[in-house]
Formats: C-alpha cells, sequence, structure tokens
C-alpha cells in the first residue's frame, strides 16, 4: 500500500501453454516429454497437442480417422478429452493466480487477465518468473505471461513471449526501447479484437501491423469501426479503455448440446437426450442464480448427411423458471415437434434463454397461489443439487435418464487420469 | 467426506434444547489440506513403504506447494512413474529410500531425470 503514489497498474495476459495435453501429461508422468494428442467429443478431431506432437507436425483440427495410422507409426498417444480433468485445473490455476496479482479476469479455460501493481520505473519480469515456477510446481503446467499497460497490449506481449525464443514464456512491452520494432511483428489479423473482415479492409488501406494500425488516421478508423476501433487505437497507443472484469456478466444463454455417437432415429431416444441435456442445463442455471422465460430445443443432422435435416421448437414461459420439473415438461412435449422419423439425427441441444438473475425476479400475481409449491420445489432442487455435487456425479437424476442410452458420446480412449474422481485418481508404486 | 455431528431437522412441537449447540460438521479436507488448490490424491500399490507405515492399497494426500526437505515421504517420478519415498541424506548425498528392506534404494546419482512431483502430508488405510 505504501507504494500506491509511486506504482501504476500494469496488466498481464497470463495464458496456459498446451493446456489439455500438459493436464493430462501432469498427471500421468508415463507421458511427459512424449507426443500427445487429445481428441474432441466423438474422438473426431484433434483439438490439442503437446509440444512434442506439435513438432511431428501433427494438424489442429485434422479428423481423427485421416491421421489414425501415421499417429499410430509414430507412437503418439491418443487421448479423448477429459473435460472434468481440465476444469478442475483450470480452477486451481485461476485460484492460485489470484494469490499474486491485485485482480483477476477469467478469460477462458486457461488464460485470465490479471492486474498487478508496477514499482515506478521496475520491469515486472521478477514478479512473472515467481509466477511461472509456482505454477509449474502446483500444477505442472507452463505459463505464458505477456505484461503492459492495457489488456489490448498485454495481449500482444503474450504473442511476443510465445514468438520470441528467448524471452523464457515472458514478455514486458512497456519495459523495452524498441517498440516499433516489436509492434511490426504483429499482423493487423492477430490483434485481439480485428476479426476476419476488419483485417481484409486494413490491409486495403495498407495497414499490415500493430505498428501501422497505432498510427493509422483515428478519423478513418472510427469512420469505419466505430468506437470500438477508436478504442482499440488507444489502446494499442497505451491508454487504458477496457478495465479488467472482475465480475463475470451474467450469461445470456445457456446451451447444453452434443453429438450423438451412434446417430439417432428413434423418437424415444431424442426426447431422453433432450431430457439429460435439460436437465444438466437447469442445474447450471441454479448454480449461477438465473432463471429461464424462453426455451429452445434443436436437432439436426450431420453436416455430411445426404439428407440434411435440422428443425428447432421454442416455447415462452410466463414466469422464468429453474426447476428441473417444469423444463423436463416443456422439453418433452417440446421434442416431439422436432422429431421426423425419416432423418437419422446427429446432434440435439437445449437452449436456455431470456436468463435473469433469480435474485432480482419478481413473481407475477398469476402465479401468487403456486407459491407454496414453488418453494417446496426450490428446496428439493437444492438438495438434489447438493447431493450431486457432494457425490461428484448425477447420484439423483430423473427416471428418464435411466434407459440404456445407445446414442451416447463415444469417448473411447479416456484418459485414466482424473483429480476428482477417487476411482480413477492416480497410482504411484511403492 | 462429511460427517454430521447433530443433526439439523426436528418435526415439529417444541424447539430442540440443543439448537443452540449445534456445530458445523467436521470436514476432513478442512482439517487435512490447507492448499486445497495445490493437493491431489494418489493411491498407493505395492510394499516398499510398509516400515513407515503406509501399505498397499493406501490413500496418499500430496501438497505440491511444499519444497521437499530430507525426511519427507515424497512422490517421485522415476521411469516414467509416480513413485512414493522418503528423501533421505546419506553421505551428503540426496537419495530416495524405501521403507521396507527388501526393496532398493534409489540414488540420484545412478537416476539422473529423478524428478520430485510432490510432498506426501497424509496416508488414509482402511481397516476394514
Amino acid at each position: 500500500m505504501k507504494n500506491k503514489h509511486s506504482s501504476t497498474e500494469a496488466i498481464a495476459l497470463i495464458d496456459a501453454n498446451n493446456f489439455y495435453a500438459s493436464c493430462e501429461q501432469s498427471i500421468n508422468p508415463n507421458l511427459r516429454n512424449k507426443p500427445v494428442v487429445i481428441l474432441s467429443n466423438n474422438d473426431g478431431c484433434i483439438i490439442a497437442r503437446s509440444p512434442e506432437a506439435r513438432a511431428l507436425k501433427i494438424k489442429m483440427g485434422i479428423p481423427y480417422f485421416k491421421v489414425k495410422e501415421r499417429l499410430n507409426r509414430l507412437g503418439v498417444s491418443v487421448l479423448s478429452s477429459n473435460y472434468s480433468l481440465y476444469a478442475d485445473m483450470s480452477k486451481r490455476l485461476m485460484n492460485l493466480l489470484k494469490n499474486y496479482s491485485e485482480k483477476i479476469e477469467i478469460y477462458s479455460i486457461d488464460e485470465a487477465f490479471v492486474s498487478i501493481l508496477r514499482p515506478k520505473g521496475k520491469n515486472l519480469h521478477p514478479w512473472a518468473r515467481k509466477v511461472r515456477c509456482l505454477i509449474y510446481q502446483n500444477l505442472g503446467i507452463t505459463l505464458t505471461i505477456g505484461i503492459a499497460g492495457n489488456k489490448v497490449r498485454a495481449k500482444i506481449a503474450n504473442k511476443l513471449a510465445k514468438n520470441i525464443n528467448s524471452s523464457s514464456g515472458i514478455f514486458d512491452l512497456d519495459r523495452i526501447d524498441n517498440e516499433n520494432y516489436y509492434l511490426r511483428k504483429i499482423n493487423v489479423e492477430n490483434i485481439w479484437g480485428i476479426g476476419k473482415q476488419t483485417s481484409i479492409w486494413l490491409q486495403s488501406k495498407g495497414i499490415k501491423n500493430a505498428k501501422e494500425l497505432r498510427d493509422m488516421d483515428q478519423e478513418e478508423i472510427i469512420k469505419k469501426l466505430g468506437v470500438i476501433g477508436k478504442r482499440l487505437q488507444l489502446e494499442l497507443k497505451g491508454n487504458k479503455c477496457l478495465p479488467i472484469e472482475i465480475i463475470k456478466k451474467p450469461k445470456k444463454e445457456i446451451q447444453v448440446s452434443r453429438s450423438f455417437g451412434n446417430p439417432i432415429t428413434k423418437l424415444e431416444d431424442l426426447t431422453q437426450a433432450l431430457a439429460i441435456y435439460a436437465i444438466k442445463a437447469s442445474a447450471k442455471m441454479r448454480s449461477q442464480n438465473l432463471k429461464s422465460s424462453a426455451i429452445t430445443v434443436f436437432t439436426r443432422t450431420s453436416h455430411y448427411s445426404n439428407h440434411p435435416y435440422q428443425k428447432s421448437a421454442h416455447k415462452k414461459l410466463i414466469n422464468a423458471t429453474d426447476n428441473t420439473n417444469t423444463i423436463l415438461k416443456i422439453v418433452v412435449a417440446l421434442s416431439k415437434e422436432i422429431y421426423t422419423p425419416e432423418y437419422k439425427l446427429s446432434k440435439a441441444g437445449v437452449l436456455m434463454q431470456d436468463l435473469t438473475t433469480s435474485k432480482y425476479l419478481q413473481q407475477s400475481i398469476m402465479n401468487y397461489e403456486s407459491l407454496e409449491e414453488s418453494k417446496k420445489s426450490i428446496r428439493l432442487m437444492r438438495t438434489i443439487d447438493s447431493l450431486n455435487k457432494k457425490f461428484n456425479t448425477e447420484v439423483i437424476t430423473w427416471a428418464i435418464t435411466k434407459k440404456q442410452q445407445d446414442w451416447k458420446m463415444n469417448r473411447d480412449l479416456l484418459s485414466i487420469g482424473s483429480t476428482t474422481d477417487i476411482k480413477r485418481i492416480p497410482n504411484t508404486t511403492a | 467426506m462429511k460427517i454430521p455431528l447433530l443433526s439439523d431437522s426436528i418435526s415439529a412441537g417444541f424447539p430442540s434444547p440443543a439448537d443452540d449447540y449445534i456445530e458445523e460438521n467436521i470436514d476432513l479436507n478442512e482439517y487435512l489440506i490447507s492448499n486445497p488448490f495445490s493437493t491431489f490424491f494418489l493411491r498407493v500399490k505395492g510394499n516398499s513403504m510398509i516400515n513407515s507405515g503406509i501399505k498397499d492399497k493406501d490413500l496418499i494426500i500430496v501438497d505440491k506447494s511444499l519444497t521437499a526437505k530430507p525426511g519427507n515421504i515424497i512422490i517421485a517420478i522415476i521411469d516414467g512413474g509416480f513413485t512414493i519415498k522418503r528423501l533421505s541424506i546419506k553421505n551428503n548425498e540426496l537419495y530416495l529410500k524405501s521403507e521396507n528392506h527388501d526393496y532398493p534404494d534409489f540414488s540420484f546419482r545412478d537416476y539422473v531425470d529423478i524428478q520430485i512431483w510432490g510432498v506426501v502430508i497424509y496416508s488414509i488405510h482402511s481397516y476394514l
């Protein structure tokens, strides 16, 4: 505190390198220093690679069946995605980062903006080295840390930290002499907030990199990109326009959708799948104190199908709800509306829309008589949620989920490791 | 992990005279784990640590935020697997000691790529 006047706020963008693969390697030593790839849901495409797999020129996003043999030949470990592990490691990472920063904004599963105080004139390398060491020791995860005075520049600093070999994963953009040299290394399409269309327009104007965008005529930017473009340029120049958002904005909608392992043709299977997603979506809403007053269900055939089909159905509610029973009834009814027998359905989902925070919710007059009933159901939902949380799985659920699930996601190559399920924790030889 | 001490449900009639004495559950997580975000669980396979009281199938709690000191029981990575051993010093040199005469010790000199993964803080043994 005593340094308040002599220090300024710096922003760091911290992200984990090869996060999914690092999580797996961290709790399974047999995978260390070896090529590892992780597949998407249904073991479809490669969505993550360890540095060793990257060095073998295995491409991101490529369908697994196309490279299966090559991976086999190269001795690459192939794992199905294990999201409960990644979510747990992410929670650990973010909580540890909190201890080493003033404020933190969790930006994605493996990425956070943090603010720290910069003592006057000092560079923040010692701080960043400490954070990197600590996270590596505690979680086995390697970080990249980009530091600057604001978010746009922190993002750029992070890119530079990744691209410059001698950086050791740390780059402080506000403590260098030849800033122009480094900004020229960042192409416009890689600047945070510049989309594809914008980057095409910028390039047509001869603006190719971050330095040129910083020095571009402001009026021209405002005319084309409005206030967002103006803010972006101001941040490039070093002004601070985008604050660290500690409190997450409530989500506008909650979606639970999955691809099926085997295509669905029967109505009862579609209904069951949607019911399971509805149960998950309701629990998700309750965990965030949200209620929904509009529900959409949808389904479609595979993108590669010769007989493509997609359909959705929607229902508005008078009273916003987070009650699984109410939502289930609606979703089951809607599932009949989107079902047509002649198609092989490969994906379906449930969307909870028009979300409101339940704390501020007003009961409408129409619902007054059912207030007691609703209190009872709130208690029931709370009990179910807390039991499921306690046992870390859905110990209590609805009868509709209990039928054999023929369509469930394929995860044949599921990694055995877990940090949250006592039956799958790693073994140690003694 | 929660063991209820007293029930808080009472049907009707007089309030329970014990109401004022109801306490929180004993939470073993809270009691055993001081750094939850750095703490991991492992399962023991084998008998090399029997003399230290750690037996086959025991549940091990490992805190990765602690720096290993000689005398600590630690989880090391040797040959691509986790191994539980005691970090010890002999003739001024660190080595990993088995707590069972039928099992070998590991010196850092012979196994150059030994890594220490974390420090064991508790073992939990079932007597059933």
